[in-house]
């Protein structure tokens, strides 16, 4: 009788290897290195300019890096096709700094722009629809172009969209843009609710951690494209008060 | 996907854009397919902006000019037939085939102007405002979100002002030379069907979607070389209207060349 063979280990939702990126010459992005295991949080922070938004497009393969590698669950972006791309980004969310939402579609039809490609019926369209403008509180805005709406409601119906679908791994890029604390919390408390039912990795960038820190388990900081903390955010605190260079890129965080 | 920060210049940017050109028109076609076997969703509410844009917008100024070819080509027939007094058969035949020839070229230079110049504008400013990212995320094609609507409405609305202009123009030209030459209904079907092959129909009325179906492939490429630079969507506009100009009138030079 053979003994069973142990599970195999999930790959992590994102695998990032000696990354670097050029951009008009210089070098917005170097060496950097990292992992983030499925279902767990991950804070990237530091001031303008230092690379963060960068970051969450060459991890949504919007961008290609100058060198190094970037995996998502398992899957070199660099060698996926156009058609394994767009699978693979199925199972992503994406709220981008600067907006994306199509200008000449409703927030309805902004919402379901995830599912076009899905076999869902119609009623099934508009209950996950239903479900996301109940959570983000975008009731009575469904009908609405997003040139009619506040910067705020924009990211909370680019949330929306890009929760629609339940992806395995959101990306929001500037999370505190347009948000007040108190909504922010409060969406940061559903986010935690929805990662309770199911494996939710986050990639979140902001300024400061001060919103961010106690609900993600990894922090980056990043500064002038580089990597000056990489480690667990717990820590985050403790290593900034040793080290001026952390301290500087997080502008007098305490 | 083409970077959008990356200019398409020089030897390798003008191969790279026939490719991309090429991959655009093909993924639309096949998109077509799958939609006839019910395997894909045309973007309805694209396709009706589309229809607009290369329709109903072009039409007035598509049949001011099929009026005003007409009326030019009544006079010089009239003109022609008091000085030289050719026979009335041969002159609408020449008439006639004028406007088999010059009116597709028109056709094709006003939807392209309308329709493809749009195209180009959408396209580049999907990338300027962020739209493009937005499509790529939640992973949808962006061809197939600009391109394959309006292409298909270029071809639909090519083909309806192609038979629109001739009845048009056919019908203007007759009344001048009937009002001043007193040429009869009978004598001008009569005169028509013998110098007309269907071949010649044909050819006037497959030109317009074919001009479409080079045109809009060219304004989408345009607009995805434009990149992020909000200037680029202006370049973006003027090089397909000038671009559609050229690659209609060398088409029809081919079209005539090869096929007659």
């Amino acid at each position: 009788m053979s003994t069973p063979s142990p599970a195999p280990t999930p790959p992590p939702a994102l695998a990032i290897a000696g990354l670097y990126q050029h951009v008009a010459g210089r070098c917005a992005l170097s060496d950097l290195d990292l992992t983030l295991p499925a279902g767990e949080w991950l804070l990237i922070c530091g001031p303008n300019g230092a690379g963060k938004s960068l970051l969450s497009r060459l991890v949504l393969g919007l961008d290609h890096p100058s060198a190094g590698t970037i995996a998502l669950f398992g899957q070199d972006l660099a060698r996926l096709d156009g058609g394994a791309m767009r699978r693979l980004r199925r199972r992503l969310g994406a709220v981008l700094q600067g907006g994306s939402l199509l200008a000449d579609r409703s927030v309805l039809e902004n919402l379901l722009l995830p599912l076009r490609e899905t076999p869902l019926r119609r009623a099934e369209l508009a209950r996950a629809a239903r479900l996301v403008v109940t959570l983000l509180q975008l009731d009575g805005l469904e009908h609405h172009l997003p040139r009619a709406l506040s910067l705020g409601q924009r990211r909370r119906v680019e949330l929306a969209r890009a929760l629609i679908h339940q992806p395995d791994l959101l990306v929001w890029d500037g999370v505190a843009d347009g948000l007040d604390p108190s909504a922010l919390g409060e969406i940061l408390e559903m986010l935690d609710t929805v990662r309770r039912n199911r494996a939710l990795t986050l990639i979140a960038t902001d300024n400061s951690p001060a919103a961010l820190i106690t609900h993600c388990e990894h922090a980056l900081v990043l500064d002038h494209g580089r990597a000056v903390y990489a480690g667990p955010s717990a820590a985050l605190r403790e290593t900034a008060a040793a080290r001026i260079e952390l301290r500087a890129a997080l502008r007098g965080w305490r | 996907m083409h970077h959008p920060d990356r200019p398409l210049t020089g030897p390798a940017g003008v191969l790279e854009r026939l490719g991309l050109g090429a991959i655009a028109l093909a993924d639309c076609l096949w998109l077509y397919l799958r939609i006839l076997g019910g395997r894909a969703r045309l973007d309805l509410p694209a396709f009706a902006a589309a229809l607009r844009q290369s329709g109903l917008s072009v039409l007035p100024a598509l049949t001011l000019v099929s009026v005003v070819l007409g009326l030019i080509l009544g006079r010089q027939g009239e003109q022609l037939l008091a000085g030289f007094a050719l026979p009335d058969a041969l002159l609408i035949s020449l008439t006639y085939a004028i406007a088999l020839e010059l009116l597709p070229v028109l056709i094709g230079i006003l939807v392209a102007g309308r329709a493809g110049v749009a195209l180009a504008v959408r396209q580049a400013g999907l990338a300027v405002s962020g739209e493009l990212d937005g499509l790529l995320v939640n992973g949808i094609d962006p061809i197939r979100y600009t391109l394959a609507p309006t292409l298909l409405a270029m071809l639909l609305m090519s083909a309806a002002f192609a038979v629109w202009s001739l009845l048009v123009t056919g019908l203007t030209t007759w009344a001048w030379l009937w009002a001043s030459v007193a040429l009869g209904p009978a004598r001008l079907v009569e005169t028509l069907a013998h110098a007309i092959g269907p071949a010649d129909l044909v050819g006037a009325l497959v030109k317009p979607p074919l001009f479409a179906l080079l045109v809009a492939p060219l304004a989408c490429v345009n607009g995805i070389a434009a990149g992020r630079d909000p200037r680029g969507i202006a370049r973006a506009a003027t090089a397909t209207m000038l671009g559609a100009i050229g690659l209609i009138l060398v088409a029809d030079l081919l079209y005539l060349l090869l096929i007659g």
